[in-house]
């Protein structure tokens, strides 16, 4: 028996269509306009690689930008989104995250591109079936059995960290 | 999102771009809820999309609420303690406008940010040995907020008492924008050395850390300016402290 977390890496960027992808993605936005301006005083850069590039410290920037974000995590009650299990429903439970600004341009809206990895609460690893995973979040029996949970791996979903 | 993408591609490759939005219902992993007529109209679509069927995840099928709500950033708060262990501290800023007779500056924007009672930033506690890190979204920017001023050009935030760390006097930093979020001014607030020694020597939680090793007029951001950047404390340390500084832009 395993446990394992996994990490999924949420790309947004100006096409996301859900509501709280696109909260997202517009308060991440406005506070990198914000925060930028300190490793930019003089607006020599226009996109976040040449700040990264060339501004000593600007990799902070993720995390300045970060408490923009934080009221839209916390309004997914501690589960990660998009990824459900084999019924249909999200049920990875998190509280660790790391948000990272992917691309940026303090003159166009359109290429500011952000990610959100969320990383799972441990979870015990029983088998592989195929490209699903049968996992257990609570590995407590009730009424003599344990409930479990299959998801299939995907694109953008990974294992984080494994312990024996 | 991205296999969105390359559905509509591919689709489109196809000919099949008409169909597109159906297909996105059926496959894309971002999609919210899903209706019976969705269902069977996803059985008929996934028919004529072939091998991208394969490559799909379950719908997610529950319900997708409590829709998200437009919060405001995670900054915008008074109380930046979450958590801290420290002698309470009122910290009231008033921003003047040196471009308006000096008058009060409303709806400027104000960023704080100080260490904890033995040193530490949020910023940097979360890993000190460097490489990928993760932080718990409930407790990851202690110690750093902002407030928009209002008509007197106030802001007031709850906080504690700020350690100080090796190299620096204590010290809270300050970034103020206007209204529509241009930067103005990046400074720094410098507390009163006496009060800094009655904290440093008798509350229970900078005791261990000791007294200062840095004083106001030796510090490389003070020295040349204190008399500017020096907030006036009073307060005790049973009953909190409070904070009370002008800071002068030009807006």
């Amino acid at each position: 028996m395993k446990i394992i977390r996994l990490i999924y890496r949420k790309l947004i960027d100006a096409s996301a269509t859900k509501p709280w992808d696109q909260l997202l993605f517009e308060g991440s936005w406005y506070e990198y306009l914000l925060q930028a301006q300190t490793f930019n005083p003089e607006k020599k850069y226009n996109t976040f690689a040449e700040l990264m590039a060339h501004v000593p410290n600007a990799d902070r920037l993720h995390f300045l930008v970060t408490p923009a974000i934080i009221g839209y995590l916390k309004q997914l009650n501690g589960r990660i989104p998009d990824i459900t299990n084999n019924i249909g429903k999200t049920f990875l439970p998190f509280k660790n995250f790391k948000f990272e600004i992917v691309n940026s341009d303090i003159t166009d809206k359109n290429k500011h591109q952000v990610a959100v990895n969320f990383i799972s609460e441990p979870l015990i690893w029983h088998d592989t079936i195929g490209h699903q995973l049968l996992v257990t979040t609570n590995n407590e029996p009730e009424n003599g059995e344990t409930l479990t949970e299959i998801l299939t791996l995907q694109p953008f979903l990974s294992i984080y960290s494994i312990k024996a | 999102m991205e296999r969105k993408i390359f559905l509509k591609n591919t689709l489109a490759a196809l000919g099949l771009a008409a169909v597109a939005p159906l297909a996105v219902s059926s496959c894309g992993k971002d999609t919210d809820t899903t209706t019976s007529t969705t269902s069977t109209t996803t059985d008929s679509t996934s028919t004529g999309t072939g091998s991208t069927t394969s490559s799909c995840t379950v719908t997610d099928t529950e319900t997708a609420g409590p829709y998200p709500t437009k919060t405001p950033s995670s900054y915008v708060r008074s109380d930046i303690v979450d958590g801290q262990s420290g002698v309470p501290l009122t910290i009231k800023i008033t921003i003047n406008n040196t471009k308006n007779s000096c008058k009060a500056l409303s709806g400027a924007l104000v960023d704080i940010w100080h260490c904890t009672a033995v040193g530490y930033y949020s910023e940097y506690v979360v890993n000190p040995g460097g490489g990928y890190s993760s932080v718990d979204y409930t407790s990851s920017h202690f110690l750093r907020g902002r407030q928009t001023t209002d008509s007197n050009g106030l802001v007031t935030f709850t906080s504690i008492f700020p350690g100080w760390y090796s190299g620096r006097a204590p010290h809270i930093h300050v970034h103020v924008y206007n209204s529509s979020g241009t930067s103005l001014l990046i400074t720094q607030i410098a507390f009163p050395t006496d009060i800094c020694n009655t904290v440093y020597t008798t509350a229970s939680d900078y005791k261990a850390h000791g007294t200062q090793d840095t004083s106001n007029s030796s510090d490389m951001v003070f020295s040349d300016s204190l008399a500017d950047e020096l907030a006036t404390v009073t307060g005790s340390v049973s009953a909190g402290y409070t904070l009370t500084h002008t800071i002068y832009v030009a807006a």
